[in-house]
């Protein structure tokens, strides 16, 4: 995500990106056409190349009417992708995923290192009562309104009171997951800094621990009441506090072994964490961590526990300059337009409901910690965005309970379509709003010191 | 040895590559064509020890195509230009025309060979010996710079060996381009093979001008990385689906670079440096995939082919001698100066090898390989007596402050 808010532009650059946007997506367009049948391999190279130039030149002229960068991506995404024009097709799309997985290893670390404990302490308060309101209130709003629509959806048709209560929690949780990685690529764009900012990153990473956890208690206590056979069993619990103090062991470890490596070398770091995000996040799945607490603890030890934390921050906004704009290129290419046009009443239903006791969460906590106005009035701005961690968790809940989890499923996709489609402009419009983004041009870069002649 | 570990190895070859790239600590470290990191391929390759097997190898085919298509990208935005000096038009003619000489003699070569002695069919028989010119046609940069630099090297003798080296590229990129259509499988089945040669060389063309124009007038780094590489990418992964050569697309990208963009330093500054961690992988790779359990008629053919090329190479450097100032009286070393090969011509064999698979493919890789390692053993000594004959160095003595053994020019 390249650094830049508010940039000024030349019609002349406009026309030449328009102009360089319709080559782009022209010559991939002629060569599906001339080549419909894929070599998998082959088409992957090329759709990381069209992903990363579309979504590039698409966030820059999404940029001249007001749009995050974020919005250019996933469009370049959603036209490029298997619904639209195909010429990213969906094999394609999970051939990518060691992209997402290097992206979301990265925006965890990059998360953590943004966090310096007096930032935290500052908010501490807000954080604590935003957390508590934030995850219960609009859990049991969200299960209420899921109640309340269950007869419109095909998945609940026949189920028990009880097992509809016990979906309507699960669907509550999957309302409270947010999306670090939608917040981190605002920021990373817009280059905010202020209460709103703060508190956004702070909460949003501490939430997904929390989501996390929520998950785990929800699962406990839906399997009984959808599940005639199922009981309350605390071994999810143990295995989950096991999962949690393992990350933070190893992600604490991982940041110290960052810290040395950044203060006694301090060179290639691209290859450094490209090392990291590919080596690590398999390594970490295998001994059952979750990586993106692991890499959020470790960039939070770098930046507390060292000097080294700016370092590392402008290492990972070079790398994911690049590799971000081809996780959301992505992640746009594998919304199922199709599935959102079937399902659009009921998820626009739950995402109005959602985005609307989502706000009014944010004034009953603002409140409660008696927060600056600034932060009482765009507080919830960066929670309406959903990404992967909710995607992921509808896949959790799918395979605990296959008896509705495809339904399930495909509701959460295409509600989490709406939310990532419109979560980070509501974001970046309050940043706006709020004064906290930097209009200021990027550096153009240096002239270039004069090379040796000889060779 | 899953795919991970292989991938984090590729990526500590890359580390150590670009520290190669910038260090001073290292000084004298490494081969002038990295031909060591060939021969650790091959040792770890199915063929010795198994560690990395064929078909982990095959698993790295998307890896292996950016990697050789972003070498072609390098060379294509260096061609024109040593350090910040332009290589005057003359010694580029000169370049081409001795990579054209040498091509033209080992494809006579390996094509009458093969027609006796091979059981290949006629249309293999043209693409081993179309390919295996080409792989002998390039005289690698890195070979010379590594003797200039190690040595402290300035003169006309220098200036032309590197001019020469580095003109030598455009022969083997367009070659490719042509031996690559002419292969082409099913796409662009309706065009002749002049026509799929102008659509690789366009595409890139057309990429070229597009990032020339989306870097415009002001450079920004950040968003330059993201249009170099998607652009790049979308050439190879097009030209690859078209079934053409992705080297030769993405050389013309870059060469359309350092034509048009008034940011050609800028943007050769940004890759070059590049090319070392992208290219000790490569090595690995194509030294995993080199295969010597080839018929006998072919391995002969293979020798025959290195013999040929050294002949070529004899001949070009007396005539240089006898027409060329700089060369007068060393045109037997600067000949054998010219053998080293490298980066180009894996890339190519490499390329073939990934597109093509088969008893060609495995040819011109051995081929290209036992080209390094003839390369490595002769070419820098060659070049070194040569400049220290033509008083451009004092002999044996290596200069106070000399440069590392493997740095990429800005």
């Amino acid at each position: 995500m390249s650094g830049h808010g508010g940039s000024k532009k030349t019609r002349a650059t406009r026309a030449i990106q328009a102009a360089a946007l319709i080559v782009t997506f022209g010559v991939l367009y002629g060569v599906t056409r001339v080549t419909p049948e894929l070599e998998t391999h082959l088409g992957t190279v090329a759709a990381v190349g069209f992903l990363l130039l579309a979504g590039t030149l698409m966030s820059e002229l999404l940029e001249t009417i007001g749009l995050p960068h974020l919005s250019g991506y996933l469009l370049a995404g959603i036209i490029g992708g298997p619904h639209i024009l195909h010429l990213v097709d969906h094999h394609t799309v999970t051939e990518l995923s060691p992209v997402n997985t290097l992206a979301l290893s990265l925006i965890a670390l990059a998360g953590g290192a943004e966090l310096r404990i007096e930032t935290v302490r500052s908010v501490a308060r807000s954080l604590a009562w935003a957390t508590l309101i934030q995850s219960t209130f609009v859990l049991l709003c969200m299960a209420g309104v899921f109640l309340a629509i269950s007869s419109y959806l095909p998945f609940t048709q026949g189920m028990n009171s009880k097992a509809l209560i016990g979906v309507a929690l699960l669907w509550g949780v999957l309302a409270v997951s947010r999306s670090p990685s939608a917040c981190m690529g605002i920021l990373s764009q817009t280059r905010a800094k202020g209460p709103v900012a703060t508190f956004s990153l702070a909460f949003i990473m501490l939430s997904d621990v929390v989501v996390v956890i929520l998950l785990a208690t929800m699962l406990m206590l839906a399997r009984p009441l959808i599940t005639a056979s199922g009981g309350i069993s605390l071994e999810d619990f143990s295995v989950l506090g096991h999962e949690l103090l393992g990350s933070i062991a190893v992600g604490v470890t991982l940041g110290l072994g960052l810290a040395v490596y950044l203060r006694l070398v301090g060179r290639q770091l691209l290859l450094v964490l490209l090392a990291i995000g590919f080596g690590l996040s398999d390594t970490f799945a295998y001994i059952h961590v979750d990586s993106l607490l692991a890499f959020l603890a470790a960039g939070f030890v770098v930046t507390n526990l060292s000097d080294q934390g700016p370092k590392l921050l402008h290492s990972i906004e070079q790398t994911g300059s690049v590799v971000f704009v081809v996780f959301f290129a992505t992640a746009g290419a594998h919304l199922d337009i199709p599935l959102l046009q079937r399902l659009w009443p009921v998820a626009v239903a739950l995402c109005a409901s959602r985005a609307f006791f989502t706000v009014v969460a944010g004034r009953i906590s603002g409140r409660l910690a008696e927060d600056p106005a600034i932060l009482k009035r765009w507080g919830w701005s960066s929670l309406v965005s959903q990404a992967g961690l909710a995607l992921g968790l509808s896949v959790v809940i799918a395979k605990a309970f296959p008896s509705f989890g495809e339904g399930f499923r495909s509701l959460a996709i295409a509600a989490v379509a709406l939310n990532e489609m419109i979560g980070p402009i509501l974001f970046k419009f309050a940043l706006d709003r709020a004064g906290e983004t930097d209009r200021n041009e990027p550096e153009i870069r240096p002239s270039l010191p004069p090379a040796p002649a000889a060779e | 040895m899953n795919a991970i570990a292989f991938l984090l190895g590729l990526l500590v070859l890359a580390y150590l590559g670009s520290i190669l790239v910038g260090g001073r600590a290292i000084r004298g470290f490494g081969l002038a064509s990295g031909a060591e990191y060939l021969v650790l391929g091959f040792v770890l390759g199915p063929q010795v020890l198994s560690v990395v097997n064929r078909q982990l190898v095959d698993s790295f085919q998307p890896v292996l195509l950016v990697g050789v298509s972003w070498l072609g990208l390098v060379l294509g935005v260096s061609y024109l230009r040593v350090g910040q000096r332009p290589v005057p038009l003359s010694r580029v003619a000169l370049g081409i025309a001795m990579s054209a000489l040498v091509s033209a003699f080992v494809s006579t070569v390996v094509f009458f060979g093969a027609s006796y002695f091979s059981p290949l069919p006629q249309a293999e028989v043209i693409a081993l010996a179309g390919t295996a010119g080409i792989v002998c046609s390039e005289t690698t940069r890195h070979s010379v710079r590594w003797v200039v630099e190690r040595y402290g090297a300035k003169g006309p003798l220098a200036d032309l060996a590197a001019d020469t080296a580095r003109a030598s590229a455009l022969f083997a990129a367009l070659g490719f381009a042509v031996v690559n259509a002419w292969l082409s499988g099913a796409a662009l089945e309706n065009f002749s093979v002049l026509q799929r040669v102008l659509v690789s060389l366009g595409l890139g063309v057309v990429l070229g001008f597009t990032a020339a124009l989306l870097l415009g007038r002001e450079f920004r780094r950040d968003e330059s990385w993201g249009i170099l590489l998607g652009t790049s990418l979308l050439g190879t992964g097009a030209a690859a689906r078209l079934n053409l050569s992705p080297i030769s697309t993405t050389f013309a990208m870059g060469l359309t670079l350092a034509i048009v963009s008034p940011h050609r330093l800028d943007i050769k500054a940004m890759v070059t440096p590049t090319e070392k961690p992208v290219l000790l992988p490569v090595l690995l790779l194509a030294g995993a995939c080199v295969n010597v359990k080839l018929p006998v008629p072919l391995l002969v053919l293979v020798a025959a082919a290195l013999v040929a090329k050294l002949m070529t190479r004899i001949v070009c450097g007396a005539l240089l001698s006898v027409t060329l100032k700089p060369v007068n009286g060393v045109g037997l070393e600067f000949a054998g100066s010219m053998l080293s090969s490298g980066a180009l011509g894996l890339a190519v064999a490499l390329a073939l090898s990934v597109r093509h698979p088969g008893v060609v493919a495995d040819t011109v890789l051995l081929l290209a390989s036992l080209g390094v390692l003839l390369g490595e053993w002769l070419g820098p000594g060659a070049l070194r007596r040569a400049l220290a004959r033509a008083g451009e160095i004092k002999p044996e003595v290596p200069p106070e402050g000399a440069e590392p053994s493997l740095p990429s020019e800005a």
